[in-house]
């Protein structure tokens, strides 16, 4: 009885903060679904009768639908370079057959710049990206993203490939398997739980960047969701429905995800831990 | 942090004569080295460590955006002044410290806090972990917009919390004041990350062997005194780990400023990381070289301090779980 009573009186500041957690995106969410009018007569108001026909109106005439497509495109392709690269990079610092005399000092290094600020590197990237017309472009942001991942990425995936017995790579070899065969088709689909994790953690920030996007995206046409919304604040601050309603549009995705995947979610973003 | 050894220093003992033929390498495979590290150390060479260079190169130099970007050498003319003339500077130094210092302060305890009560047992502890880690997968803008609702002050939920509780005399505009708006954004870091070192933290719980616990509780040990005794002493590591990365983390805090205060009122918000972009775009000097100097500085504090503390406490091992 004693236990079962502690348990009850442990649940009050278990569910405090769960409301100071979730009350304020709930809230956003209940101010998605109404009209800027109803908010403003009560914003705490529940969303009754529900305006469901604001996310399309949010899609097709404040610009989400392009601005969701540039995010979308960033963070595929971003992810699809970072995982194929990190992978290889990963298995080649990995593994003892591609030992060379300065290898580990090289992987140090890259080691090293996760721990650097971005301040260090983005004037100079503002830089190099219109020297070589990249400025301005989601290519160019694609560029810097996967380079700016790919440390963090390499350390996570060659701890993985690292753990791979010897004796498989032998017997795959003794097989007759080449260098490029054994990477794709024996380890990294043995790497894939590994894999997923570092996608994940990508994902997710590649998806959220904003410091990078603000410097290096100054068109309209070519912003993403994070870097819109910014942008949202100010021209439409008055609009406070609409602005809730994009920025469900901006966090469904992910946390609709993360709703089927939440373990896998709760590993990568943790795994990325030495990252901050 | 050290990287962990590679598989190279331990297959090597006891190795059968057989084995020794086989796994002489007969020479090193340079075409498949080159095939799996050349595009990762291309974008690190080209996107990482010729910018960092160029931003040192950049530091003692003038370059001025609205000029064609003229390099003109000024020494450390730059350094000089950012140290002893720029009081915005040291007051956005001064900010970052703060943060840094202050949020590890808050999020440790309240995280451990989180990770013990959900560790007894409590019913949904599951619902619970997954509600609480959810702030963190949003952007800061998203974050940013939603917490200057928040403190709105006529209708925000902060200010209604406040007047529903009676603490109404309280209830005030939280980002108009420079002494109010950094703690309301420290608060706002607080609850995006409070989930996250949680379930860090309940994991490294969850790691701590049953016996030990087993055997306080044979001693005579109550719940409490398992936890201080116990529990909290085996995850100090881990709250130490997770207090240097809380640290790192705010001192390169610049989204969730950007957003919501630009750094006012008064440099009231103002951290070094906005102050370098904002040095940068949006001040009439329009000049590269002067805020490549702040980054400079900047970056071998944290580099330096990443560093130091890591190697100082040696205790890597914490994270991996």
């Amino acid at each position: 009885m004693p236990a079962r009573l502690i348990r009850g009186v442990l649940l009050i500041p278990v569910l405090m903060y769960t409301a100071f957690s979730a009350g304020p995106y709930l809230w956003t969410a209940m101010m998605s679904l109404r009209t800027t009018d109803e908010i403003y007569r009560n914003h705490y108001g529940l969303p009754i009768p529900p305006h469901p026909w604001k996310f399309y109106t949010a899609w097709t005439e404040f610009g989400y639908a392009t601005y969701f497509r540039n995010s979308a495109i960033v963070a595929v392709v971003a992810v699809t370079l970072i995982t194929i690269f990190g992978a290889m990079a990963g298995y080649g610092f990995a593994r003892r057959r591609y030992a060379f005399p300065l290898r580990e000092p090289v992987f140090l290094m890259l080691f090293l710049s996760v721990m650097f600020p971005p301040q260090i590197m983005i004037l100079a990237l503002f830089q190099i990206l219109i020297n070589y017309k990249l400025f301005n472009t989601l290519a160019g942001l694609i560029l810097v993203y996967v380079a700016t991942e790919l440390p963090v990425t390499i350390y996570l995936l060659r701890a993985f490939f690292a753990q791979i017995p010897q004796e498989l790579e032998e017997a795959a070899r003794i097989d007759g398997c080449g260098d490029w065969a054994m990477f794709w088709r024996v380890m990294f689909p043995i790497a894939l739980p590994a894999v997923a994790t570092t996608a994940i953690l990508n994902l997710i920030y590649f998806w959220n960047e904003f410091l990078y996007a603000v410097v290096f995206i100054t068109k309209q046409e070519i912003r993403t969701l994070p870097l819109a919304i910014q942008f949202l604040v100010s021209d439409q601050y008055f609009d406070i429905g609409m602005l809730a309603t994009g920025l469900m549009i901006a966090t469904l995705p992910v946390l609709v995800l993360y709703l089927f995947l939440s373990e896998w979610f709760v590993k990568g973003m943790t795994a990325g831990a030495i990252k901050g | 942090m050290p990287a962990e050894q590679p598989e190279t220093a331990q297959a090597l003992p006891r190795v059968l004569p057989h084995e020794a033929i086989q796994r002489r390498p007969p020479r090193r495979p340079w075409g498949a080295i080159a095939l799996f590290l050349t595009p990762a150390l291309f974008f690190y060479f080209a996107f990482i460590i010729y910018p960092v260079l160029m931003t040192f190169y950049n530091s003692i130099h003038t370059l001025r955006m609205d000029l064609g970007m003229v390099y003109e050498y000024v020494g450390f003319e730059h350094f000089r002044e950012i140290l002893r003339e720029d009081d915005v500077f040291w007051k956005a130094a001064g900010n970052s410290m703060t943060w840094a210092i202050l949020a590890p302060i808050v999020d440790i305890p309240l995280a451990l806090t989180l990770a013990v009560i959900l560790y007894s047992k409590v019913p949904l502890a599951r619902f619970f972990r997954t509600v609480w880690f959810t702030p963190l997968l949003m952007s800061y803008p998203v974050v940013g917009v939603i917490w200057l609702w928040v403190y709105n002050y006529d209708w925000g939920m902060a200010n209604l919390v406040l007047r529903a509780v009676g603490l109404g005399q309280y209830a005030q505009a939280w980002l108009a004041s420079p002494t109010t708006a950094l703690p309301a954004l420290i608060l706002v870091t607080t609850w995006m990350f409070a989930g996250f070192n949680m379930v860090v933290m309940l994991a490294a719980i969850h790691a701590i062997p049953q016996e030990y616990a087993e055997a306080a509780r044979v001693d005579g040990a109550n719940t409490w005194q398992r936890l201080i005794h116990i529990i909290v002493p085996l995850l100090r590591p881990t709250m130490v780990n997770l207090a240097i990365l809380d640290f790192i983390g705010k001192m390169k805090q610049f989204a969730l400023v950007w957003v919501m205060t630009r750094g006012g009122p008064m440099w009231g918000t103002e951290t070094v990381a906005t102050y370098v972009i904002k040095r940068a775009f949006e001040w009439k000097t329009l000049d590269l070289g002067y805020p490549s100097a702040i980054a400079v500085i900047w970056f071998v504090i944290i580099f330096g301090l990443s560093v130091g503390l890591t190697r100082f406490l040696q205790r890597r091992e914490a994270l991996e779980f």
